[in-house]
C-alpha cells in the first residue's frame, strides 16, 4: 500500500463512503478483528494498514483503487496544463521577442509581463488557500464534481497544483524559446517608456531585479552606460552613434530575469502546493469522520448478546376446538396442587359433597389413595362424573397428566373429569387467556374423559363464547 | 483462567423465563407465548466479548413432574452430603425418559456447573406446588437467585420474597418486559454476586453493554441526523421533452411530483425507523410494519402530525435568532470588529424576525420548471422551505428512538408511538437549537453539511434527546 497521503486519503475516503449502507454492526465486527489480528503481530493498527487488509481479503483484481483512479485523473490534468504550458510558453516568448529588425524590443514590456506572472503565480496560490475553485466548470466538464465532501477540500489544491505545474513548463518553454532566439538570431534590446525617467532611475530599477543573480553573473547585471545607451523613442527608427552589438547586450539579464522572476518562484510554489497537498491530505485524514469512527471500533470490543437464535415462528398451536362444558351434578370434588384453600366458594359445594385434595404437597403416595377412594366412589354410579379443581393461573402439568391418566385406567369405565380452573378471586371467572390452555389440556387426554368447565356466575361468560376457534 | 458462569433461566412453566432471557439477551426473536411449553428445549444465550465468553444464560423448559423426581431423589439419597450426586444420577439415568424430558433438560446445565436463576411470577398468589421444585434445585447446591417477575396487574411479590427467601441466596425483582436498562445491568451485577468468581466476568460484561448502550444513543443522533439532512435537502426532478411538456399541465406536473416527493420523504422516515430498531436489536418489529402506525394514524405530512410536533413561534425566534447572527457576524468580521457587533444583532434581529413571521405556515415546495436546454425541460419540486417541517421529523424521530431504546426484547406488543406535544423542545439549550436550525437553513439551501457540522447536528440532536428523555421522566 501506498504511503504516498493523498492516495491514502482518496482510497479511505472510497473505502468509508462504500461501507455506508453495511449494518454498523457488522462494521464493528470486522474493524475490531482487523485491530486485534495486529495487535496479535505487534503491529499498530492504521488506515494504510487497514486498507491493505481490506484490499488482500477482496483478493487479486482490485489493484485500481479509486485513489489510483483519482490520481490518473489528476495526472491527466497536469498533463494538459503541461502541454499548454509548453506551447503558451514558445508562442508567449516568440511574441515577446517580436523583431522586424527596425523596432527594439522593450525590456520594458518584458519586465511587466514577467510581474504580471508573478502575480498569476501568487493568486494561483491564494485561490488554493482560500478555497475558490475558478475551475471548478473543467471538473464538470470531466463529471468529477459530485465529489465527497473531502474530496471537494482536496480540489482547489490540486488544480493549484496543476497550474503551477503549466507555470513551470510555461516559464522553462519561454526560456528555451529565447536561448534558441538569441542564438539563431540577433535580437536587439532596448528601454523605452512614455514616463519621464531618467536612464539612472531605470538602471537601479533593473540593478535590483538582477540582485539575486549579480553575485552568480555579473555580465547579467546591465551597466548604467548600457541602460543610457540603450533607451530608445518612439519616433526614432534608430539612435545614431551606438555600437549596433550593444543593443544585444541585455540578453543575460533577460534570460535571468525570466529564470529568476518566472520559473523559479513557479518552480517553488508547486514544491509548496505539492507540500501543502500533502500536508492537507494527512490531515484531512486524520480528521476524516470515517477515521475517528474507524478508531473507535477497532479499540472497543464487539459485544454479541447471544440473540442470534431464533425460533420465534417455532409457537405452539394454540388453536383450541374444546368449548367449555356445563360443570356436572356429582359430590365428587378433587382439589388439585391447593386449589380452593383455604375454601371453596359455598355456591361450589353442596351438603353432600365429598372434598379430595393431590397434587402440589401432597405426596404421590397419598395421589394414589385419592385415586383409589374416588374409585371406589364412582363404583356403581350410572353416569359417573369427577369435578378437579384447579388454579386457573398455573398452568396444566404432566404431574396433572399422569393423575388423570391413571385415573382412566383405574376408575370406572365412562368416568367423565371436569376440570374447574378457579381464579385468584374464586368469585370471578377465570380470564380467557388462562382458560385456552386448559381446554387444550384435555383435548390432549384421551377422548371424551376430560373437558372443562367455568365456574358458575350466574351470567355466561361473554368472552369465552367468542374466543373459541373452529 | 476461569471458565465464563452459565445460569439456567429455570421454573414451573409458563413463569416467563423466556422473557427474562429476551430482555436479558436483547433478542426478539425468542419464542414467547402464554402457553405452557413453549419452550421445548433447552437453548444457550452467550454474551461474548471479541469472541470470548463473559457469561451464558441458558433458557429452559418449565418443570412438569417435580414431585416424581423429588421422590426418586430422595429414594437414592442417604444425606444431604450426596444430594447434588443423586441430581446428576438422576440426569444421567432419564435422559430420553419421555416423561423428565423437560426436567432432564433443565437440571442438565445445573449439574454441569450452572448457576441457578428461578423465575415466578409474582402478580398470582404464592403456590405450595412450587416448593417440590424448589427443594430439587436446592439439591443441586448451586448457587441460586430467585427473580420474581409479574406477568399480570396484581402483586403478590411480598408473600413470594418471605417464601423464596427461604430456598434462595438472593430474591430480586424484575419485569422482564418493562424494566429499564439500569434494572438490567443491576440484575446482571447480583448474578455476579452469587459466587467470587463470577464478579469479575459480569462487572466487565454490564461495563460493556452501557458503553454499547451510550453508543448507540450517539449512533442513532448521527442517523437522525443524516436522516434529516436527506429529508429536509431532498427534491424531487424530472426531465420532460418539449412533447411532454405541451402535454401535461403544470397543475398536474406538479401532483405528480408532490405525490412522488411525498413518498420518498415518508419512505426515508421509514428507513430512518428501521435503522434505529436493528441498531438496537429490534428485528421483528419490522414484521409488524403493516401494523405499526402512529397514533390516530398520524401521517408525515397531517396537519395533526405538525400541530403536535412543531415547535412554537417563540421557540423559532430565538433559534432563528442564532442561526441569523452567525451570518451577520461576517460583517463584523469583515469590518474588523468596527461594527462592534451590529452586524451579529441586525443578522440575528433578521433571522428571528424571519422565523417569527413565517414559522407558522405550511411553507411546502413549490413546482419549479427550468428554461429549455438542449431541448429537454427540467421540473423539480423541492426541498422543503418550511423549517418546522424539519421539527416534525426531528420530533418524530426523537420520539421513535425513545420508545425503540426502552423496549425490552421480550416485548411483544405493537410499538404505538402516541403523538407528544412540543414543550420537550423548549428545554432544549441554546446552543442546540442554534446547531439544529442552521442545519436546516443549510439544507433547505441545497448546501451540503461540511463534516464538522454534522457533527455538531449530532450532538444537538443528541441534546435535544436528553431533553425529551427528562420530559418523559417528568411527564410521568
Amino acid at each position: 500500500m501506498s504511503q504516498n497521503p493523498l492516495r491514502l486519503l482518496l482510497d479511505f475516503d472510497d473505502r468509508i463512503q462504500r461501507d455506508r449502507d453495511q449494518p454498523s454492526a457488522f462494521l464493528h465486527r470486522r474493524d475490531r478483528r482487523f485491530a486485534l489480528d495486529c495487535e496479535q503481530q505487534g503491529i499498530t493498527p492504521d488506515a494504510s494498514h487497514w486498507l491493505a487488509h481490506m484490499d488482500r481479503l477482496s483478493g487479486p483484481g482490485g489493484t485500481v483503487t479509486a485513489g489510483s483512479r483519482e490520481l490518473r485523473l489528476w495526472y491527466r490534468v497536469n498533463g494538459g496544463f503541461v502541454a499548454a504550458g509548453c506551447l503558451i510558453g514558445i508562442l508567449t516568448m516568440l511574441g515577446l521577442l517580436f523583431y522586424d529588425g527596425g523596432q527594439r524590443i522593450n525590456i520594458t514590456v518584458i519586465l511587466a509581463f514577467v510581474l504580471f506572472q508573478l502575480l498569476l503565480a501568487l493568486a494561483t496560490t491564494v485561490q488554493a488557500l482560500v478555497g475558490w475553485q475558478p475551475w471548478r466548470w473543467l471538473l464538470k466538464r470531466l463529471h468529477r464534481d459530485h465529489a465527497s465532501p473531502t474530496r471537494a477540500r482536496l480540489q482547489p489544491l490540486l488544480m493549484a497544483r496543476a497550474a503551477h505545474a503549466g507555470g513551470v513548463a510555461f516559464g522553462l518553454a519561454g526560456l528555451a524559446t529565447l536561448l534558441v532566439m538569441v542564438v539563431v538570431q540577433d535580437l536587439a534590446f532596448g528601454w523605452s517608456t512614455t514616463l519621464d525617467t531618467a536612464a539612472s532611475g531605470y538602471h537601479s530599477l533593473v540593478n535590483t531585479l538582477a540582485t539575486p543573480w549579480s553575485w552568480l553573473w555579473p555580465a547579467a547585471v546591465p551597466s548604467l552606460e548600457l541602460v543610457e545607451a540603450t533607451r530608445f523613442f518612439r519616433a526614432a527608427s534608430g539612435t545614431p552613434g551606438i555600437d549596433p552589438s550593444r543593443w544585444g547586450q541585455w540578453w543575460p539579464f533577460v534570460v535571468m530575469l525570466w529564470l529568476t522572476w518566472t520559473v523559479i518562484p513557479r518552480v517553488l510554489l508547486l514544491i509548496l502546493s505539492q507540500g501543502l497537498l500533502r500536508h492537507r491530505a494527512a490531515r484531512l485524514l486524520a480528521r476524516h469522520p470515517g477515521m475517528q469512527a474507524l478508531l473507535y471500533r477497532m479499540e472497543t470490543a464487539t459485544l454479541d448478546t447471544g440473540s442470534s437464535h431464533n425460533d420465534a415462528a417455532d409457537l405452539p398451536d394454540t388453536r383450541t376446538r374444546s368449548r367449555p362444558d356445563l360443570l356436572p351434578d356429582t359430590p365428587i370434588m378433587i382439589c388439585w396442587a391447593g386449589a380452593g384453600e383455604p375454601e371453596l366458594p359455598q355456591r361450589l359445594q353442596a351438603p353432600d359433597t365429598r372434598i379430595f385434595r393431590a397434587g402440589g404437597r401432597a405426596t404421590l403416595a397419598q395421589d394414589d389413595e385419592v385415586l383409589a377412594q374416588v374409585g371406589d366412589q364412582l363404583a356403581g354410579q350410572k353416569a359417573p362424573a369427577v369435578i378437579v379443581v384447579t388454579r386457573s393461573w398455573e398452568p396444566p402439568t404432566g404431574e396433572l397428566h399422569d393423575f388423570l391418566e391413571a385415573a382412566l385406567e383405574r376408575w370406572p369405565s365412562g368416568a367423565r373429569v371436569t376440570l374447574l380452573p378457579l381464579a385468584s378471586d374464586p368469585n370471578r371467572p377465570p380470564e380467557t387467556h388462562l382458560v385456552q390452555p386448559w381446554l387444550r389440556f384435555t383435548e390432549r387426554l384421551a377422548p371424551g374423559f376430560a373437558s372443562v368447565a367455568l365456574p358458575p356466575t350466574g351470567e355466561p361468560d361473554p368472552y369465552l363464547a367468542g374466543s373459541v376457534q373452529p | 483462567m476461569t471458565t465464563a458462569p452459565v445460569f439456567a433461566v429455570v421454573g414451573h412453566p409458563n413463569k416467563g423465563k423466556s422473557s427474562v432471557v429476551a430482555t436479558l439477551s436483547q433478542n426478539d426473536a425468542i419464542a414467547i407465548a402464554l402457553e405452557p411449553g413453549t419452550t421445548r428445549a433447552r437453548q444457550d444465550y452467550p454474551l461474548t466479548v471479541d469472541g470470548q465468553k463473559l457469561y451464558t444464560l441458558v433458557d429452559t423448559p418449565g418443570f412438569q413432574r417435580p414431585r416424581r423426581v423429588l421422590q426418586w431423589l430422595e429414594a437414592h439419597s442417604i444425606s444431604a452430603s450426596d444430594h447434588p450426586e443423586t441430581v446428576r444420577a438422576f440426569v444421567l439415568q432419564h435422559r430420553g425418559d419421555e416423561r423428565f424430558v423437560d426436567e432432564c433438560e433443565l437440571l442438565a446445565p445445573i449439574v454441569e456447573g450452572a448457576g441457578i436463576i428461578y423465575v415466578v411470577d409474582g402478580s398470582v398468589p404464592y403456590s405450595a406446588e412450587h416448593e417440590a421444585e424448589m427443594t430439587i434445585l436446592r439439591w443441586t447446591g448451586r448457587p441460586s437467585l430467585a427473580l420474581i417477575n409479574s406477568i399480570g396487574e396484581d402483586d403478590y411479590s411480598d408473600t413470594w420474597q418471605s417464601a423464596l427467601g427461604q430456598f434462595f441466596q438472593v430474591v430480586r425483582k424484575f419485569d422482564a418486559v418493562r424494566a429499564p436498562f439500569e434494572q438490567h445491568l443491576s440484575l446482571l451485577r447480583a448474578f455476579g454476586q452469587l459466587e467470587p468468581d463470577w464478579e469479575e466476568p459480569l462487572e466487565r460484561a454490564t461495563r460493556f453493554l452501557s458503553e454499547q448502550r451510550h453508543q448507540r444513543r450517539h449512533q442513532s443522533a448521527g442517523l437522525i441526523a443524516i436522516a434529516l439532512e436527506d429529508l429536509m435537502s431532498y427534491q424531487e426532478k424530472r426531465t420532460l421533452t418539449l412533447n411532454q411538456v405541451a402535454e401535461t399541465s403544470d397543475t398536474s406536473l406538479a401532483e405528480t411530483l408532490r405525490d412522488r416527493w411525498y413518498r420518498h420523504q415518508r419512505k426515508r422516515e421509514q428507513t430512518l425507523r428501521i435503522d434505529i430498531e436493528h441498531l438496537y436489536q429490534h428485528q421483528r418489529i419490522r414484521r409488524q410494519e403493516a401494523e405499526l402506525q402512529w397514533h390516530s394514524q398520524h401521517d408525515l405530512f397531517s396537519e395533526d402530525t405538525r400541530k403536535h410536533w412543531a415547535v412554537s413561534k417563540r421557540y423559532l425566534a430565538t433559534a432563528g435568532f442564532g442561526a441569523g447572527a452567525v451570518g451577520g457576524a461576517g460583517i463584523d468580521a469583515m469590518t474588523l470588529g468596527s461594527s462592534l457587533g451590529t452586524g451579529a444583532l441586525v443578522g440575528g434581529l433578521i433571522g428571528a424576525a424571519g422565523s417569527y413571521f413565517y414559522g407558522d405556515r405550511l411553507l411546502l415546495p413549490a413546482l419549479n420548471i427550468g428554461p429549455l436546454k438542449d431541448g429537454l425541460k427540467t421540473a423539480s419540486f423541492g426541498p422543503v422551505q418550511d423549517s418546522q417541517f424539519g421539527y416534525v421529523v426531528l420530533g418524530r424521530a426523537v420520539d421513535h428512538w425513545w420508545h425503540i431504546s426502552h423496549r425490552n426484547h421480550a416485548g411483544r406488543d405493537l410499538l404505538e408511538l402516541e403523538p407528544a406535544d412540543h414543550h420537550w423542545l423548549e428545554q432544549l439549550d441554546k446552543t442546540s437549537r442554534r446547531e439544529i436550525q442552521r442545519a436546516f437553513d443549510r439544507c433547505r439551501k441545497q448546501r451540503p453539511l461540511t463534516h464538522q457540522q454534522r457533527e455538531n447536528l449530532t450532538t444537538a440532536i443528541e441534546q435535544a434527546m436528553s431533553a425529551y428523555d427528562d420530559w418523559r421522566l417528568n411527564r410521568a
